[in-house]
């Protein structure tokens, strides 16, 4: 516990609140009009006292616009996250676990897949199945599987040789059990781990997708389409790029700060 | 020689792997190619008539082999956007991406291993603070957002180097090199942060070790222990990471190569993706991937000579 | 007489470690000198400070966070000048280390850079310290490996550490330390991580090259028979005082302080059980006058027989290529037969790689055998099915090694022992509450740790919740494999007493597994010695201990130290064992096991007629790790002619058995 109020702990962690308490409660509190609502005579104007962060081309109030893509943004990533996790987590512990013939198969077919650059197989199943919300959420989770997968069979199997594990198995439990009361529970600290970063590499995924045009659509706005939206205008208004560019990496940072500090307390090599 | 031959199956076995999951990948849309020719409102007869020559009605598993047997004997068909055989879009196309790949990866090598080492080195201390801070914040931002940085800064304000356009490196290099380098450093920056880190990481672990002590109780100098004793551990996996980073690298290509107007491999990909030219879509993916594993396979095999632990397999 | 000025002068020294959780420090205040030419032995528990004391003396504490916050460490370097380390600066320490005072360490698998050559890594000294060229360096690092006495020193020279044993490494980091010939040798628990017979080697190699170079040793050990074997004088150190100090005869025999009593009575002695035909519990002071009770037990009928083994067999394919075909077997266990009685302790003994632990697992089948018969209490093991093998568990547990890694680090205690009794469904709700709480009861450990989870306890108190788990379900059997190898000294007595009073108050059977031919001495009934996968001698304690006839045990025995200064083995480091390796190739079909019956009960195997060598050989890779690629560290066994060490034992002639004489 006390690692986690290192700078970098609290720092990250602080982000991670916030940025999740804008996605969770603003769109609550802010009126859709808000972030929709154009004024084509403060199009393109720099951050001012009516506009925080400034306009953007249709004058759409930046402010606004990033606070509500917030929840766009987080829950494509999230869901996407936990899509690999729900394929992902039952692959890897039942190639860890049970090895032999099974682990071999599965495991070429994902290092296989594992060739595929994560972006480009989330491009491609987005190019295929036509680009919308839940497409992209299918893409970005199926194409953060493999990896997923990999982490949890390295960690199924590392606790598989345990000798906790072996007295359980002399005690008279059976595969089921063993892998709810033991296997489970010691591969959860480092899939959580895993799961942070992959959020934070989500984002940066479904950014990059919705930047190529081949992601979120509108009237979806996600903070990589209002980058994408920017490319036109950065000479004169390169703050319509910025605006969503800092959302972006702030919440990647958090996430990177909170995913280190927490795989240093969860460290399994450290004994209490 | 069985251990060569083994490889060579390996490598066999994944190929074919790689082949179908291509193709599997690139069928499962709802629409179909010859709707993409020649657009959504055309005639229904002379839909089914393109289906028909194309050989859309066969059963998926003949078409596959179809296709592998066009690969295999050099017919990689036509791009439907382009209209010219795909071979001959490809060569250019993959020598432009091959400079921008070696040369991010040398620069992000060049600058992250002493920069990881002096790190780890000085861990915990303000150094370590520093260093592990900026690159935690350059692996948290975008590719895009790198490559808009450098546009604005090297191509518009300082106007050193141009922000889009591309130069066969085959036919001038020079001009290719120019054309590159910037994509390069916005490449390279993001997986600089990320390999400075790695390094960090590697070193912290390999200096913890019982033969660093034994090194300095010999009364050897802590440069060379560092710098010699320490390091020459920490090339094997540096490597390793690094030949796992290329193939995030080359999903990268295509945003930044987008973004420059650079064309290369991600370039095409992205305008097949975009227009959904599948006979385009198929051969870059494989090409791709089939790229990504032959570099995690040289990286294996230059492991080998790294690490003398893994000779005797 | 002279009066010689020390070598080292420690001076009230004082460490502290800045750590998250406040200032820890690791020696409070010690004071001790080494003369020139004697062996100084600091000994002690974990945490006792004994490690951080010499690694100060070499400035190498500063690189573990370590800071000197007082007193001095005087050094007298070769010009006769005397310095006081702790305040040096870097470039001279830098001149020191490995020139005047040489250092070796515990674990010889790490010790080496794994990608240099040995070559390199010794000639890297000599070039630093001696100005010398390459060849010259060359030269000087073969000298030193012959003078360390490693065969085949010019092949060594270009290998890597990976394709040297343990022993052979730790060979080349002794090496390493004399290349420049120091005054002064600091070896931090050199052996601890080696098999006994190299543990001996290795022992005798230090005393040699004291003697031939007139150098000064700083020996850093938790056991008490090497501090016996080795010292000149003893430096007892306990939470970073010393507690007493002294020639090594007097601390033995007359300690003065109570935990160096304490100390010196937990350690068992070999020989000390001669004599004696029942186990014995530990003493837990050195009580002089009154003698150690014999461990109680229940008033027995004849001995019944509960475990039966008869031929058993387990191998470990090694695969190879991407179709995974079996290339190769690891012969782990090989022909197996034991009996064990009730209410009895029968050990297997034998050093690393010998198969005792998987011959365990193989009898609870936690690894499935090849074959044989596995009889318990009437009910053959093998032929059982999934469900009746679950429910035979019930009669059969298992104890592990490492007290930290056999327990569950994210259940509950309480919860870990009651699994056993949920999986069978022996009891439930408030009956099993009070079967739990009995439990703990009885492991003597208090009610309130029933909540708490393994990280909050000691290693002791961790290998007794083994212990309570182990018991839930009243087993007949329990296979304590290695159980108290990983505990300090003094929790090792205290949790064997507690084996043996639940032996005597339950009736349970011990198959005991261990390393340790001391503790085995004084637990068992019955001993098995155990070597290549099979047992080489078999019978009671007292035939295997006091008339050894195997060569493998007799070699065994000779090399174990005796916690006895007056006992010291005056050992002959000539031997090198060749090291023959249990993998073979698939479809390799060995020779069964044959004994020939000496006394009633006492068994020695015939010697194998299958070139395997007859004088003392040792077990190929440690832990017989199915990965290991067959042929690999196999260096062909040339028999060489057995030179054993005497033993001023006067009952058996030690005579060698030659590999002429028996065939």
């Amino acid at each position: 516990m006390k690692r986690f109020l290192s700078t970098k702990g609290v720092i990250g962690a602080s982000l991670v609140l916030l940025v999740l308490f804008v996605a969770l409660i603003g769109p609550l509190l802010i009126a859709p009009e808000m972030a929709t609502k154009m004024d084509m005579r403060a199009r393109l104007a720099g951050p001012s006292f009516n506009h925080i962060f400034g306009t953007d081309q249709l004058g759409r109030d930046l402010f606004f616009r990033v606070m509500l893509g917030t929840q766009t943004s987080i829950g494509i990533a999230g869901t996407a996250v936990l899509l690999s996790i729900v394929i992902g987590l039952p692959l890897g512990i039942v190639s860890g676990y049970y090895r032999g013939h099974v682990d071999n198969v599965l495991m070429r077919l994902v290092d296989t897949l594992l060739a595929f650059p994560a972006l480009l197989l989330a491009l491609v199943i987005s190019a295929m199945l036509g680009p919308n919300l839940q497409n992209t959420i299918i893409a970005v989770g199926i194409a953060f599987t493999p990896f997923l997968a990999r982490i949890v069979r390295g960690e199924a199997l590392r606790v598989a040789q345990m000798p906790y594990v072996e007295a359980a198995r002399a005690s008279g439990t059976n595969d089921l059990m063993m892998i709810v009361r033991h296997i489970l529970p010691n591969i959860m600290p480092q899939v959580i781990v895993q799961a942070t970063i992959s959020l934070a590499f989500a984002i940066l995924a479904e950014a990059g997708l919705s930047f190529l045009g081949l992601g979120t659509q509108p009237p979806n706005s996600s903070w990589g389409l209002m980058i994408q939206a920017s490319r036109d205008y950065l000479d004169v208004a390169p703050w319509t790029a910025l605006v969503p560019g800092g959302a972006v990496a702030l919440t990647v940072l958090g996430l990177n700060m909170f995913g280190d500090v927490l795989r240093d307390v969860l460290d399994p090599r450290v004994k209490g | 020689m069985s251990f060569l031959l083994n490889r060579l199956l390996s490598i066999a076995l994944t190929l074919v792997l790689i082949s179908m999951i291509t193709f599997a990948v690139t069928n499962i849309l709802p629409g179909d190619v010859a709707m993409m020719i020649m657009g959504t409102q055309s005639n229904p007869e002379a839909l089914a008539g393109l289906r028909q020559s194309l050989g859309l009605n066969d059963p998926l598993i003949v078409q596959y082999g179809r296709w592998v047997f066009g690969m295999l004997t050099g017919d990689w068909g036509n791009s439907l956007i382009f209209k010219v055989p795909i071979t001959e879009l490809l060569g250019q196309k993959i020598r432009s991406s091959a400079l921008i790949v070696v040369l991010s990866m040398a620069i992000a090598l060049a600058a992250a291993v002493p920069l990881g080492v002096w790190a780890a080195v000085h861990r915990n201390k303000w150094q370590d603070t520093l260093s592990s801070s900026t690159a935690l914040l350059g692996v948290s931002l975008p590719d895009f957002f790198w490559g808009i940085m450098m546009i604005l800064l090297f191509a518009r304000a300082l106007g050193w180097l141009p922000s889009s356009g591309v130069a066969d490196p085959a036919t001038d290099f020079g001009a290719a090199l120019r054309y590159a380098l910037l994509p390069s450093l916005a490449l390279g920056l993001g997986l600089m942060a990320h390999l400075t880190r790695m390094t960090r990481s590697a070193m912290v672990g390999i200096l913890n070790q019982e033969f660093v002590r034994v090194a300095r109780a010999k009364g050897l100098s802590e440069r060379v222990v560092i710098w010699r004793y320490a390091l020459a551990n920490a090339i094997g996996p540096v490597m390793t990471i690094a030949g796992l980073q290329v193939g995030y690298l080359f999903g990268s290509i295509i945003v930044v190569e987008t973004l420059f107007n650079y064309t290369g491999m991600g370039w095409l990909t992205y305008q097949a993706l975009l227009n959904r030219d599948v006979p385009l879509i198929q051969a870059t993916v494989f090409v791709i991937a089939a790229v990504v594993m032959l570099i995690n396979l040289l990286v294996d095999l230059l492991y080998v000579l790294v690490d003398p632990r893994i000779r005797l397999e | 007489m002279n009066e010689l000025k020390p070598i080292v002068a420690i001076d009230s020294l004082r460490v502290e470690f800045p750590t998250d959780g406040g200032t820890v420090v690791g020696v409070k205040d010690v004071s001790f000198t080494i003369q020139p030419g004697e062996t100084v032995c600091v000994v002690g528990e974990s945490g006792s400070g004994k490690s951080v004391t010499s690694l100060s003396l070499m400035r190498l504490v500063e690189f573990g966070g370590g800071i000197i916050t007082g007193g001095q460490l005087r050094f007298t370097r070769g010009d006769g000048s005397e310095i006081d380390v702790a305040r040096t600066d870097a470039a001279t320490m830098q001149s020191i280390r490995g020139n005047e005072i040489g250092m070796i360490f515990q674990e010889p698998m790490t010790s080496l850079n794994p990608v240099f050559t040995i070559e390199r890594q010794l000639v890297d000294g000599l070039m630093t310290h001696r100005k010398l060229s390459r060849e010259a360096a060359s030269a000087r690092a073969l000298e030193l490996l012959k003078e360390v006495r490693i065969p085949e020193p010019e092949r060594r020279l270009k290998q890597y550490p990976h394709e040297l044993s343990g022993g052979m490494r730790q060979r080349v980091v002794i090496a390493i330390a004399m290349a420049c010939a120091p005054r002064l040798l600091i070896a931090d628990e050199p052996t601890t991580a080696l098999d006994v017979t190299i543990q001996a080697e290795i022992l005798a190699l230090i005393d040699r090259l004291k003697r031939e170079n007139g150098m000064s040793v700083l020996f850093i050990t938790h056991d008490m028979a090497v501090v016996a074997q080795m010292a000149d004088r003893v430096v007892v150190m306990y939470r970073g005082n010393i507690v007493e100090q002294g020639p090594v005869t007097e601390i033995f025999e007359r300690p003065q302080q109570d935990y160096t009593k304490a100390l010196l009575a937990a350690v068992p002695r070999l020989g000390a059980m001669r004599g004696k035909d029942r186990p014995e519990k530990m003493p837990v002071l050195m009580a002089d006058t009154q003698p150690a009770a014999p461990a109680p037990e229940k008033t027995s009928l004849a001995p019944r027989v509960l475990l039966d083994v008869k031929g058993l067999t387990t191998r470990f394919p090694v695969k190879r290529g991407p179709l995974r075909l079996t290339v190769a077997n690891v012969h782990a266990v090989e022909d197996v037969s034991l009996q064990l009685n009730v209410g009895e302790t029968l050990a297997l003994v034998g050093e690393s790689g010998c198969g005792k632990s998987t011959t365990g697992r193989s009898i609870l089948r936690l690894v499935e055998p090849l074959s044989g018969t596995v009889t318990l209490d009437g009910w053959d093991v093998r032929s059982l099915g999934t469900t009746d093998l679950r429910r035979a568990r019930r009669d059969m547990q298992m104890i592990f090694q490492d007290p930290f890694a056999s327990l569950n680090p994210y259940r509950r205690l309480r919860d870990q022992v009651a699994e056993p009794l949920i999986n069978f469904d022996v009891a439930r709700g408030k009956e099993l509450d009070d079967r739990i709480a009995t439990l703990f009861d009885r492991v003597e450990l208090p009610r309130d740790f029933l909540r708490r989870f393994p990280h909050e306890l000691s290693g002791g108190q961790r290998q007794r919740v083994a212990i309570a788990r182990a018991l839930a379900t009243d087993p007949k059997l329990i296979v304590a494999d290695e159980a108290v190898s990983a505990l300090d000294v003094s929790v090792r007595a205290q949790i064997l007493n507690l084996m043996m009073d639940l032996q005597a108050d339950l009736g349970v059977s011990f198959l005991f597994i261990s390393h340790d031919m001391a503790v085995v001495e004084r637990v068992s009934h019955k001993v098995g010695v155990m070597y290549l996968g099979r047992i080489v001698e078999f019978g009671t304690r007292q035939q295997i201990f006091d008339n050894p006839q195997h060569p493998y045990t007799r070699t065994l025995l000779a090399a174990v130290p005796i916690a006895d200064p007056r006992q010291k083995r005056h050992l002959d480091d000539k031997v090198f064992r060749t090291i023959p390796s249990p993998v073979h190739p698939a479809g390799y079909q060995p020779p069964p096991s044959l004994y020939d019956e000496i006394e009633p009960g006492h068994l020695v195997l015939r010697p194998q007629l299958t070139g395997l060598p007859q004088c003392p050989s040792r077990t190929a890779s440690p832990n017989c790790t199915p990965r290991s690629p067959p042929g690999a560290g196999t260096s062909t066994s040339i028999p060489k002619p057995c030179t054993t060490p005497s033993v001023p034992r006067p009952s058996s002639p030690r005579s060698c058995v030659s590999s002429a004489a028996t065939r």
